[in-house]
């Protein structure tokens, strides 16, 4: 039903509320014109009215100038184009192609007689959409909630008003950095967001923050920027309806039997008396963006400049998801031959764009680039929650505070950056009898198996003229291992053979039997021997199979 | 008479133009206990500046083959290095760049190496040990960085024990060994960097500040040391008394 609690038409245009602020162009209005059949009483309603929840407040930010500002920026007079009716016209023109008097809807060739060195451009659709999500992606960080209305974006901005400092400044704010980026936007605030659309599309720079003054506030739109059907809205001309307040005034139950229920729910949207649920927009969870090139570049600098920029945007889109990554995959596409891939990973996810250029500086000096590249993209690896890390307050005199050293993740990821993540780990210990299974390849730094820790005078028993000391080796390992392990036995020469080097067995027998539940079994006699030359080796006689191996070197 | 010409003396000695070979020892004598690593060798620490390994410097092992004390002539001072951290994570580390063989954790256990703080790097290419070692010097985050510049022959599996009784063959080498630049990396990170190296490296020019060989003497192995800054070239018998 439409609303009894309203005034009258007359009166609300006689006073305009306080909220329209100002009107940057005024559409021509048509003259007012009672309308006799507007019964406020009759409608086919008996919904009850709701009122919107008091915090939201939906700003849009139309772009009327998108088809033109979505595609490469150039020099001179332009225009965009477009088919219509078999028929080429100029759907936007920019500010110097206005000036000499292109106009929208123009055939192409009486804009091309006005102006002879008008560039045409043919409309992109699908870049446009492109460029909204991109402007979509950057308002997510003023508000969690951003809903896509082409060419249009709609913000919820009910939640954010106390961090931007109050919905003047925060609009002031987004139509400032826009403006600056090169788009052209009206925008508009209200408690709903098709009555937000409607204002904006109408070019007031509205700002309705009540509810109850939304219907002053729509009245004088006009219905070209209500996107009604074509049908609908000449229908409506005809009657002499031309404005959004016009239409409030008709009675409900015409209305629908005319034009259908749409255009009635609509209007009970945009006034709030019914809810508009949006979608809201998301971004991929995965970051993957393009850059094309101006042209075939082969200037590494240039590539490596347009990588840097690449990883930037990176930075910005894991801050805003709070999120990291451990990898990041750059495709560098040529003309001709197949996409040359460049991954890079790090350690850790993390870490600030210095050290993810760094990396990339370095991997890309190696890169080898068949031909020129014409676009570069970049694929992010699975995100991870971010960790955040609490800086400590430097104390430079005080013992154990390591000020400037940088953390040793940078060098490991600068190693295994240049050499293969594989290349590069720490050592383990595991609980194994068997020689080679007593260590393990580790993470650097993880600790293993509990070492005990020995006392600042430690010394090797065997260093000791005492050797053996039992006492006070209590507890420790007695038994000698090598420094150095070969990676494979080596067979020995058998003690006849004439090759045999001689050697002396100093200490043993250890023997070592197990592993025989996983094929691997050992059955071995351990001695330490001394070759000729004085140098000790740790040679096994194998038990099964009779012969002498050489395992290691105690170095 | 006499302490005037001992003052003619110190003021020509206070000239900047003059140094003296000693004057460097003297100065880490002054600086106190700390000014070496103490290499856990009595007989060695005697004969070095400083009174152990060098700090901050880069000094060159001259070996043939491998398992000839060589890392048994570090190990008390590595271990000590890596168990002097402050439990920071990013400092103390020790790393080993291109190990021959398999350097084996039991042992490093043993002589007291804290293994959390070991870093093991395998470059594939030989020419990117040389990098690798030059980062890990100059970042800061090692004590020591043990490398092996030149694969030599007893590098194939296992072969570490053949290779020292048949000689080496000739070596192929593509350019002169960076001991400046390494120097200057070791200064620049405050770590001890350790490069072995092959026995006929001995009459290469070299700008690590200690040199040491390892060979054979009438019952065991002979340290000596070719050049020491501040110290002199010696013989040191007797280091290693295994069996005793």
């Amino acid at each position: 039903m439409l609303p009894s609690d309203r005034p009258p038409a007359a009166a609300a245009d006689a006073a305009p509320t306080p909220s329209v602020d100002r009107a940057r162009r005024k559409p021509d209005r048509p003259a007012q014109r009672a309308l006799p059949f507007g019964d406020a009483g009759t409608g086919n309603g008996g919904r009850p009215e709701r009122r919107p929840r008091p915090r939201r407040l939906w700003l849009c930010l139309d772009f009327p100038l998108l088809p033109l500002e979505a595609l490469e920026r150039a020099t001179g007079p332009r225009a965009v184009v477009e088919e219509c009716r078999g028929m080429r016209q100029v759907l936007l023109a920019d500010a110097p192609a206005e000036a000499a008097g292109v106009r929208t809807g123009m055939p192409v060739p009486a804009a091309l007689a006005l102006l002879p060195q008008l560039v045409l451009e043919a409309r992109d659709p699908a870049r446009e959409a492109a460029t909204l999500k991109k402007l979509a992606a950057w308002a997510e960080c003023f508000t969690p909630l951003v809903s896509l209305e082409p060419p249009a974006l709609l913000l919820e901005i009910g939640g954010s008003l106390r961090l931007f400092d109050g919905p003047h400044a925060l609009r002031e704010r987004i139509t400032g950095d826009l403006e600056r980026r090169g788009f052209s936007v009206a925008s508009a605030l209200a408690p709903t967001p098709r009555a937000a659309l409607w204002l904006a599309r109408s070019g007031r720079e509205a700002c309705v923050e009540e509810a109850k003054h939304l219907a002053g506030a729509l009245a004088p739109v006009p219905l070209a920027c209500v996107a009604w059907p074509e049908a609908t809205l000449e229908a409506l001309a005809g009657m002499g309806v031309t404005c959004v307040g016009d239409c409030l005034r008709l009675p409900r139950q015409g209305f629908v039997q005319r034009f259908g229920a749409a255009p009635l729910l609509e209007l009970d949207r945009a006034l709030g008396r019914l809810p508009e649920p949006r979608a809201s927009h998301r971004q991929p969870a995965r970051f993957s963006r393009e850059c094309e090139l101006s042209g075939e570049i082969d200037d590494r600098d240039l590539l490596l400049a347009a990588c840097r920029r690449l990883l930037g945007e990176l930075e910005r889109f894991l801050l805003g998801h709070q999120l990291a990554v451990r990898a990041a995959r750059f495709s560098f596409f040529h003309l001709r031959s197949k996409a040359t891939v460049l991954e890079i990973g790090r350690r850790q996810g993390g870490g600030g764009l210095e050290s993810w250029c760094r990396l990339l500086a370095l991997r890309f000096e190696r890169l080898d680039l068949p031909e020129p590249v014409i676009a570069i993209r970049l694929d992010a690896g699975h995100g991870e929650p971010r960790k955040g890390t609490t800086a400590s307050l430097p104390f430079p005199g005080r013992d154990g505070c390591t000020t400037g050293t940088a953390p040793v993740e940078d060098l490991l990821e600068r190693l295994a950056a240049r050499l293969g993540t594989e290349a590069v780990h720490g050592l383990a210990l595991a609980a194994e009898h068997r020689p080679q299974h007593a260590w393990r390849a580790a993470r650097p730094a993880a600790r293993s198996l509990p070492q005990p820790v020995p006392p600042d005078d430690y010394r090797p028993h065997w260093l000791n003229p005492h050797w053996p000391d039992p006492s006070r080796d209590a507890g420790r390992l007695l038994l000698r291992r090598p420094l150095w392990l070969l990676p494979e036995p080596l067979p020995l020469p058998a003690p006849g053979a004439a090759r045999a080097a001689p050697l002396t067995l100093v200490s043993g027998p250890e023997r070592i039997e197990t592993g025989w539940w996983d094929g691997e079994g050992v059955a071995r006699d351990y001695f330490v021997a001394v070759d000729g030359e004085g140098a000790e080796l740790w040679i096994y006689r194998d038990r099964a199979q009779r012969g002498w191996y050489l395992h290691g070197l105690f170095g | 008479m006499t302490s005037s010409a001992n003052d003619a003396l110190e003021k020509l000695l206070a000239n900047p133009r003059i140094w003296r070979g000693g004057s460097a020892m003297r100065n880490l004598d002054r600086e106190g206990a700390g000014a070496g690593i103490p290499t856990g060798y009595a007989a060695l620490d005697r004969h070095l500046p400083g009174g152990g390994w060098p700090r901050e410097a880069l000094m060159e092992v001259l070996v043939e083959g491998h398992g000839r004390g060589e890392l048994r002539l570090l190990m008390p001072a590595l271990a000590r290095l890596s168990r002097a951290h402050d439990g920071h994570g990013d400092a103390g580390w020790i790393t080993w760049i291109a190990p021959p063989l398999q350097p084996y954790p039991p042992a490093l256990a043993q002589w007291g190496m804290d293994l959390s703080r070991v870093l093991v790097v395998r470059p594939r290419r030989q020419a990117d040990v040389l990098w690798a070692a030059e980062q890990a010097l100059a970042s800061g985050n090692c004590a020591a960085v043990l490398f092996w510049p030149e694969r030599t022959g007893g590098a194939r599996a296992g072969d570490g024990h053949r290779a020292r009784s048949r000689g080496r063959g000739p070596q192929a080498k593509a350019s002169p060994f960076p001991s400046r630049r390494l120097q200057l990396a070791a200064e620049q990170g405050g770590s001890l960097g350790v490069a072995f190296r092959p026995a006929s490296a001995r009459f290469e020019i070299s700008a690590a500040a200690l040199r040491l060989a390892l060979t054979r003497g009438e019952h065991e192995t002979e340290v000596v040391i070719l050049k020491s800054r501040g110290g002199r070239p010696v013989r040191v018998p007797g280091v290693f008394q295994f069996h005793a």
